[in-house]
């Protein structure tokens, strides 16, 4: 597998000028809409740590004020981990950013709160939010639309994939591209043979679901309940189906392949590093996103790794999750401040090769694939083919509290042995009565 | 109506208000007052008015949105029913327990050992009182770290032939995990409150009790623990307050889990308002976890204070 480099970067300018206008919209950088003002303004963007990620953005502040010397951009960097109380904080006392990054599932939350200013159609150059999401792949702005608007846009939409260690393979004896589980029976039957356990200490395991975060437990449960032919919540979000046959069928096969193949006691994985345990080599297959790609290649894995499709419970109905992180614009500003808040987020998101070469985030927008620097990307074919599959994370005003009752779910059956459907009973009544909250 | 007075009136009757004569005791009352005025002053805005925004606020719904809406004892009644809560409570109440309760003789034996003349005692003193200097972020890291399955508590059980113990990965452990952190950090700072108290009780008692023949075990009980007794107090009652606070080292090495085992109170507390930002809720809980640290508090000090008059 080739490298990325720069001569990958650069070899794709072409194809970059072709999706410049794709996300962005017809008005080029250097005419700035009609209503843009005119005097000095000063806008604050906040965004969420992570090193390519702000690299970038900065980088792209630069290049915005060449283009729009009246405009002055102040950036506040913070940790994922921090940036949704910070961010809900300061919207309710008034010291909000003008321009948010916020993780898609939040944007329910925010949009319920009214918080959130409706994309400037002017801006964009576009008649209606219609066109704007054509520019965008189907589905691609299911989690930034409400009520007919587009109150938000995705620098990033991630379908989830299998990384696997070449190297634990190997020594397994094993194909990365043959021998790859397509479903999760085939996950089971392969544990015994990539499982090293040395007395009692697992020193690799053949793979595991994260631990580190209720949402990376979701993010992997949803598919597994929609892949049984389930889901967690009704399409307007009030029901909660958490304790339903299908995801009682999906925390039963959660412990099983666990049982088989990982060690969920022995995981360093974080919020902050989640692929921990594959890039030191202790799990050989993994679940991750796209934009893991650039970290697990300047890890010790190298470019010894294999990207496969989702495993699935039956893959003639094939079913993967999606999740992002959008831009969106605070309500609350002046309105000469929130014009350059949309011209800026704009701005950002007109090279979406760019992002993929840069930063390794993938935008849901029409023609991305087409690109050199996708064609160069490391098994830029399995993600795609992944999000095609995928739905959207969970979206409801209680993200965070259904995240949380569920992730209680899978550790009170997964470390403490509990049975799935009484655990999931109990997680259903929890969220049921969040839910209450929300019914008029 | 009266007449303003004139800038002339007022230019007189200030010599007059200069010629009060105050009196010593007056001066020193004055002085005393307008020392504390300020410190009052300060403790009123950044300490007692948040906490009675946090008893309004408990008898609201709020969002940190929309303004908050009265809600009566509606938040308080919902605390009572909700298993959450009340296992967070539970976790709570175990921490405290089983972290305060061994620090007491930990700490007064290490305090016993320090007053006694000992080679490098200084530069032990020292080294024991470490884990109290080092910041609550950098231990939790640090020992989340130690705990690993490759950490060096499971390298050092294995000498023994212990198998490697999922310190943080087992609702089993992981309490234990962080009440152990709690003892190793609190036990040096009490040890030297107590070390405080034992340099304080007259030598001269215990020369009178060697004279009378009694023993060490009678000395520590008769002489030392009696006249320990209000340091004793102090000390039971700041471990319990900050036991019930502990707040940094559960977020930061298990996030409350695995399933719930380490949620303690001031966690739950601080999820349900910035996380789940419901802060009517999140006040209950803060107006729930002051009363309980108040009643231990009061329940203490009475309990203290009955026995010395019973003496």
């Amino acid at each position: 597998m080739k490298r990325w480099s720069m001569k990958h970067v650069a070899s794709s300018l072409a194809a970059a000028a072709i999706l410049t206008l794709n996300a962005g919209g017809t008005v080029s950088a250097a005419e700035p809409p009609a209503n843009f003002p005119k005097q000095p303004v000063t806008i604050e963007i906040w965004w969420h740590e992570y090193g390519p990620f702000t690299a970038y953005v900065k980088e792209l502040i630069e290049a915005y004020k060449k283009v729009r010397p009246n405009v002055t951009i102040n950036p506040v960097v913070t940790s994922s981990g921090d940036i949704n109380q910070k961010l809900t904080v300061a919207l309710a006392t008034g010291t909000g950013p003008d321009i948010m990054d916020q993780d898609a599932s939040f944007y329910e939350l925010y949009y319920a709160k009214g918080v959130l200013e409706p994309l400037n159609l002017d801006v964009f150059g576009a008649k209606s939010y219609d066109e704007v999401a054509a520019r965008y792949t189907p589905g691609g702005l299911a989690a930034a639309t409400f009520g007919g608007k587009i109150y938000a846009l995705p620098y990033q939409g991630n379908s989830m994939s299998l990384f696997i260690s070449n190297k634990a393979f190997a020594e397994a004896g094993l194909n990365p591209v043959k021998d790859a589980p397509k479903t999760w029976n085939d996950m089971i039957a392969l544990g015994p043979k990539l499982k090293k356990v040395q007395g009692t200490r697992t020193v690799q395991k053949a793979f595991d679901f994260p631990y580190h975060s209720p949402r990376w437990e979701i993010q992997m449960f949803q598919p597994l309940v929609e892949q049984f032919g389930g889901r967690l919540l009704s399409a307007d979000g009030k029901r909660a189906y958490i304790n339903s046959p299908e995801a009682v069928k999906a925390l039963t096969l959660w412990r099983d392949v666990t049982k088989v193949t990982g060690d969920p006691k022995t995981t360093m994985n974080t919020p902050s590093n989640p692929n921990q345990d594959f890039i030191d080599g202790r799990t050989a297959m993994w679940v991750t996103g796209p934009w893991a790609t650039s970290q697990i290649q300047q890890s010790q894995v190298k470019d010894a790794f294999t990207v496969v499709s989702y495993p699935q419970v039956d893959p003639a109905k094939p079913h993967t999750i999606v999740y992002g992180w959008m831009w969106g614009v605070n309500k609350a500003k002046p309105e000469a401040q929130k014009i350059v808040a949309w011209d800026f987020i704009r701005f950002m998101l007109a090279k979406p090769d760019d992002w993929l070469a840069k930063v390794a985030f993938v935008q849901p927008v029409k023609g991305v694939n087409e690109t050199a620097v996708a064609k160069n990307f490391p098994f830029f074919d399995v993600h795609m083919k992944d999000v095609a599959t995928a739905t959207w994370y969970i979206r409801s005003e209680y993200t965070n509290e259904i995240g949380q009752a569920v992730g209680r779910a899978i550790e009170r059956t997964v470390y403490d042995g509990m049975e799935p459907k009484a655990s999931l009973d109990q997680a259903q009544a929890e969220v049921d009565k969040v839910l209450k909250k929300a019914a008029p | 109506m009266t007449a303003p007075a004139s800038s002339k009136d007022r230019a007189v009757s200030v010599p007059a208000v200069r010629g009060v004569r105050w009196s010593l005791a007056s001066k020193q009352a004055a002085f005393g007052v307008a020392i504390i005025v300020p410190t009052l002053g300060i403790l009123a805005i950044f300490r007692f008015l948040p906490m009675v925004q946090a008893l309004y606020l408990s008898l609201t719904e709020y969002d940190l949105v929309h303004p908050p809406k009265f809600a009566g004892l509606a938040n308080f009644a919902s605390l009572l029913q909700d298993p959450l809560f009340l296992k967070s409570a539970r976790v709570s109440l175990m921490y405290v327990l089983f972290s305060v309760v061994p620090v007491i003789p930990l700490s007064l034996g290490l305090a016993a050992l320090f007053n006694r003349p000992l080679w490098l005692r200084n530069v032990l003193r020292s080294a024991v009182f470490m884990p109290v200097v080092m910041p609550a972020v950098v231990m939790a890291v640090v020992w989340t770290f130690m705990y690993q399955q490759d950490g060096v508590v499971n390298t050092i059980l294995s000498w023994f032939g212990v198998d490697p113990v999922p310190w943080l990965r087992s609702s089993a452990t992981s309490l234990w995990a962080v009440i152990l952190i709690g003892i190793w950090r609190a036990t040096p700072y009490y040890m030297v409150i107590f070390l405080a108290g034992l340099q304080a009780i007259p030598a001269d008692y215990y020369d009178a009790a060697q004279m009378d023949g009694a023993g060490t075990w009678a000395t520590f009980w008769h002489i030392t623990l009696p006249l320990l007794r209000p340091t004793l107090l102090l000390v039971i009652v700041m471990n319990v307050i900050v036991a019930m606070k502990v707040f940094a080292v559960p977020l930061i090495m298990t996030g409350g889990g695995p399933a719930d085992s380490t949620r303690v109170l001031p966690l739950f507390i601080y999820q349900t308002a910035f996380e789940f930002f419901d802060m009517g809720r999140a006040a209950a809980m803060s107006v729930f976890l002051f009363v309980a640290v108040m009643l231990f508090s009061f329940v203490q000090v009475r309990l203290f204070t009955r026995q010395d008059d019973n003496r």
